[in-house]
């Protein structure tokens, strides 16, 4: 083989591997925002049981107004915020407040024996699960396209065509301290 | 160049040293709808239920399984149940119609996991009261069969209807696109080429082929990897195959044997063993269900 052969060769490969090479950092950049648009569903599922849960025992816990309105103020917080960090933030509100709602409803037994909260409770539990799911997949698929940013030779490739690493979704401050119950 | 070389084994060290953050640690293969690895249903009713099962998934395509462990080796749940749905891929891939009910032998916690396409029919509050009702009353007078076999068929109840099964084209003759065909035809078309590339005395036009193919995958698999792969192997196969097929044509035309590849006929076998349990069928869940404990 001559000289112009190898060239050709090279620059065959060359192109063939910037090609597929863009291509993989496109679909795995779409995964993450695919199973971010997961996460935002599973929020929303969430708000939306929040007014039953809260119209249903709001009678009982007379005492308890202060975590109502901070669970009202998460929640429009999370109505008026545009970007996903906002939105992961005022998410992360909802969660604390509604985290420590559950734990003061322990203290109401009259509370717990009654079906309908019970039912709610358990659709309350199945939101969070979704949403820890999704939020772990989130990450995932994060891990997946930084990996393939940051490794060589691919990093080469990525500052290129101008694809920067993506930021994980981390647990607010405090969201992973159970809250404390006062009386 | 030495810098070089400990920055890529210190890389390889941190992507070969496991996950720890995970503590889910696969229960093994599913042998069938019920897996029962804690021995908590005698013989006789895990038949029955299996055979209930498998009915039911042929009635409907819902795939609902039931697993047995001993202990979830320090995991939550909740986690368990995700990872090993996502693991079996219980349900049919698109329509997500899998559930799963988890039972922990130790730890005494219980869960019902239940695929993206059913979250509608069997909803976490239905879960919840399915656990709570009928399973959990069961557990706590150790009667695990009972608690188990009901519960199953309440699931069941909720789920049926959800889903109906597409009928299964039995391969009586008429080509449809099924894997036999499309060996066959796979077959064809290799077999037209081994005998142009035979034919041609000279054994690089394997190698163009090869990597024409390898060129074609990495540009529609879109893998970085996968492409560079492609062409590292099919090119040097192609050389490989042209080059053996081209020295065994001419052995042939000599007056040797026929190669074998030109005597293989156009027979091919199609049809699948009915009746048992085919393999879970990469469906999907997220989280959705309720859990419980006794």
């Amino acid at each position: 083989m001559n000289k112009s052969w190898w060239i050709a060769l090279a620059v065959v490969v060359v192109v063939i591997y910037g090609w597929s090479g863009y291509n993989s950092f496109v679909s795995k950049n779409e995964a993450i925002d695919g199973q971010w648009a997961q996460v935002e569903t599973q929020y929303q599922r969430r708000f939306d049981l929040i007014p039953n849960l809260v119209e249903s025992v709001k009678g009982i816990m007379t005492q308890e107004q202060e975590v109502f309105g901070k669970l009202a103020d998460a929640r429009s917080k999370y109505s008026g915020a545009t970007s996903a960090n906002e939105k992961a933030a005022a998410a992360g509100e909802v969660e604390s407040a509604l985290s420590r709602l559950l734990v003061v409803m322990e203290n109401y037994p009259q509370l717990r024996s009654a079906e309908a909260v019970t039912t709610l409770m358990s659709q309350l539990e199945g939101a969070e699960n979704r949403v820890s799911v999704e939020r772990g997949r989130y990450n995932d698929a994060v891990k997946v396209f930084n990996a393939s940013v940051k490794r060589f030779p691919a990093n080469v490739l990525a500052s290129v065509f101008g694809f920067v690493e993506r930021a994980y979704f981390e647990a607010t401050t405090g969201a992973d301290q159970a809250p404390a119950v006062k009386f | 160049m030495l810098k070089n070389i400990l920055k890529t084994s210190g890389l390889i060290i941190y992507f070969l040293i496991p996950v720890l953050s995970f503590a889910y640690t696969s229960p093994g293969t599913p042998s069938g709808l019920v897996n029962d690895y804690a021995n908590l249903l005698s013989v006789g009713s895990r038949a029955t239920l299996e055979s209930e099962l498998l009915s039911f998934e042929k009635e409907t395509s819902t795939q609902i399984t039931v697993v047995t462990v001993a202990d979830l080796g320090g995991d939550t749940v909740e986690n368990f149940a995700v990872k090993l749905f996502e693991e079996w891929g219980i349900g049919q891939k698109g329509k997500d119609n899998g559930a799963l009910l988890l039972i922990s032998r130790d730890d005494r916690k219980l869960r019902i996991e239940v695929g993206y396409g059913l979250e509608g029919a069997l909803t976490d509050a239905q879960s919840s009261q399915i656990i709570r009702n009928i399973i959990t009353p069961s557990f706590k007078n150790d009667d695990y069969q009972t608690g188990i076999i009901e519960g199953v068929r309440a699931m069941m109840a909720a789920t049926r209807g959800e889903y109906v099964a597409e009928p299964v084209d039995s391969g009586n003759g008429n080509f449809n696109l099924d894997l036999g065909w499309l060996f066959f035809v796979a077959f064809v078309i290799l077999r037209t080429i081994a005998l142009f590339l035979a034919r041609t005395p000279s054994w690089w036009a394997g190698g163009a082929l090869g990597g024409v193919i390898g060129g074609l995958i990495s540009l529609f698999v879109g893998f970085l990897y996968t492409g560079l792969l492609a062409l590292v192997i099919l090119i040097p196969l192609g050389f490989l195959i042209d080059f053996y097929l081209s020295r065994s044509y001419k052995t042939h035309k000599a007056g040797g044997a026929m190669p074998w590849w030109l005597m293989l006929g156009s027979h091919h076998n199609s049809g699948r063993g009915g009746g048992g349990f085919g393999g879970f069928g990469g469906g999907r869940s997220g989280g959705g269900g309720s859990s419980g404990s006794w």
